[in-house]
């Protein structure tokens, strides 16, 4: 199996795709945004509680393939805890990490593993949207 | 078969970028033989002109050859006149031209219109829009178990309010191929027109539009080797002659006066502008390329291939393969357990292997078989049992990395 590929669906990306961080639906959520690519059909429901302008819990639900899910995992992680601001500043930070027109290196823009995993995107422009599909639409909704 | 795989100069370029195109994405489009690349350049750079205006050297060639061309696809296909032949831009164009020049002018209230659950959006989002605007009414023909048209549902459907019942030769998503003849046959005892999606069939049997007895046939010129850009639209003389143009312009008038025209004859009144005519003899020249392998040979050999997929496949556990008793055509459908398709399909463009991985086009079918997409393979003349094993062997791979 090629490596390239490999490196992009790494272990980090596999782990969620498989056992993605909760999947399912938020019972008393505060904001529902749907996220979807007419292209290959990939849709995810995200689920968000804001309270006190803080995220409180998060949870999502859709079909998409093993990067679209596993970012639309690693997404809903990493809000929880966040305001408003800190959120968008995680995405633009994430957008960065995967934009194959940037010229800093991935390790230059953050250290956290799973946000690195997806660095390999920037090799496979057509995943691209795969890995952002969330991210770009939690971004145009804050 | 002999093999024409050499004739098809992409090949060889692939192995000059190191490794070789498996290329098993045919039902979305063809790759092309050399002749006509060379028919294509050969008109640009040796007589090109426009088409049925210049009384000089190169127009008169360029006519010619457009007109041939016709002659071409009217052999083709088994129309009985050239006048039934009309060069449209592919398949969708012909779909929304029959919908706005034949269906709209006479769709009222409480029509209705039939299509299939397996159609591609292309012959299914163009009626359904003009239902939409009308207040008519889009009913949609079921599959039964095996993903077959349900003829016995169909007959129920049948009635003096459906004003046209347009449906696809073969699945582009399963390679089901309906009994067009026994469908058109039905619908007529009702005075029903049909329009037949004809995109995947001019390389599984030989068209025969007087003995299929449609009313009007469609197909695009890049799915049978030629370029993209050009398609048929083929019609009953009489309809054709009955509908208002399907295009208002240039070069399909008798006379134009300020407060009347008088449209051409056919099939010129349904071609307004200048038209494709490097499309057009692209297409002639892959139609000669048809012919010389045989359309009967060339729909053999895929739907032998398709046969011999379904075996190796099925030897791996956990992968679904779709309609895996079609006969004849040469496209199939499969899905992984656990792994979704876009992840199969990157992993297979790695080895080179091209597939389609998605909806395909088909988003009621998608809907029907509750699953968000397939992986699509389709064969053509330059596939192999040996591709098709690789195929195999690195699903096996695939599997083994995901699970």
């Amino acid at each position: 199996m090629n490596d390239r590929l490999k490196a992009l669906y790494k272990t980090q990306i596999l782990v969620h795709a498989k056992s993605p961080f909760n999947e399912g639906v938020l019972e008393d959520f505060t904001h529902k945004l749907q996220a979807y690519n007419p292209v290959c059909g990939d849709q995810f429901d995200l689920y968000l509680k804001f309270e006190d302008d803080i995220i409180q819990n998060t949870s999502f639900k859709g079909y998409g393939c093993a990067i679209s899910k596993a970012s639309t995992s690693v997404l809903t992680k990493h809000l929880l805890g966040k305001t408003k601001s800190e959120a968008k500043a995680l995405i633009e930070l994430f957008l960065k990490v995967i934009d194959p027109e940037n010229n800093e290196s991935p390790e230059s823009i953050t250290s956290d593993e799973e946000l690195l995993a997806f660095a390999s995107a920037r090799e496979f422009p057509e995943r691209l949207t795969c890995a952002n599909l969330a991210w770009e639409k939690l971004k145009e909704v804050l | 078969m002999p093999s024409r795989k050499s004739e098809f100069p992409i090949f060889e370029t692939a192995r000059k970028e190191g490794r070789p195109l498996i290329f098993l994405d045919n039902a979305s489009t063809t790759q092309k033989p050399q002749c006509v690349i060379d028919a294509i350049s050969g008109f640009y750079a040796g007589y090109y002109a426009n088409v049925g205006r210049g009384l000089y050297w190169p127009a008169t060639a360029a006519s010619s050859s457009y007109d041939h061309a016709r002659e071409k696809v009217r052999s083709f296909i088994g129309a009985s006149s050239k006048k039934e032949v009309i060069f449209t831009s592919g398949t969708t164009d012909a779909v929304n031209k029959v919908v706005n020049s034949f269906l709209l002018p006479q769709l009222e209230e409480g029509d209705e219109v039939l299509v299939s659950e397996m159609e591609h959006h292309s012959n299914f989002v163009p009626w359904q829009q003009a239902c939409e605007l009308k207040g008519a009414q889009l009913k949609v023909i079921p599959l039964d178990a095996e993903l077959n048209l349900d003829l016995s549902k169909l007959t129920s459907m049948l009635t003096d309010k459906v004003k046209v019942l347009a449906v696809t030769a073969i699945s582009n998503t399963l390679g089901v191929k309906n009994d067009l003849k026994s469908i058109i046959n039905l619908a007529h005892q009702h005075n029903i027109k049909v329009f037949v999606d004809a995109a995947q069939l001019p390389l599984s049997e030989k068209i025969d539009v007087q003995n299929m007895n449609c009313d009007f046939l469609a197909f695009s010129g890049h799915k049978v080797f030629g370029p993209t850009g050009i398609g048929v639209l083929y019609g009953k003389q009489a309809l054709l002659q009955n509908i208002s143009p399907l295009a208002y312009g240039g070069g399909m008038v008798q006379k134009v006066n300020i407060d009347k025209t008088i449209m051409a004859d056919l099939p010129s009144k349904h071609e307004a502008g200048t038209p494709n005519i490097a499309g057009a003899i692209g297409l002639a020249a892959a139609i000669n390329f048809i012919n010389s392998v045989g359309v009967e040979e060339i729909g053999r050999h895929s739907a032998e291939l398709r046969k011999y997929a379904v075996k190796r496949l099925s030897e791996i556990e956990g992968l679904t393969l779709f309609a895996k008793d079609a006969k004849s055509t040469a496209i199939l459908s499969f899905t992984m357990k656990g792994i979704h398709p876009h992840d199969i399909a990157a992993f297979l463009a790695e080895k080179g292997i091209a597939v389609r991985a998605g909806h395909h086009c088909t988003h009621p079918l998608m809907h029907k078989l509750d699953i968000g997409g397939t992986v699509r393979v389709s064969f053509n003349i330059y596939n192999s049992t040996e591709e098709v094993d690789l195929l195999k062997n690195t699903l096996d791979e695939i599997k083994s990395f995901f699970l």
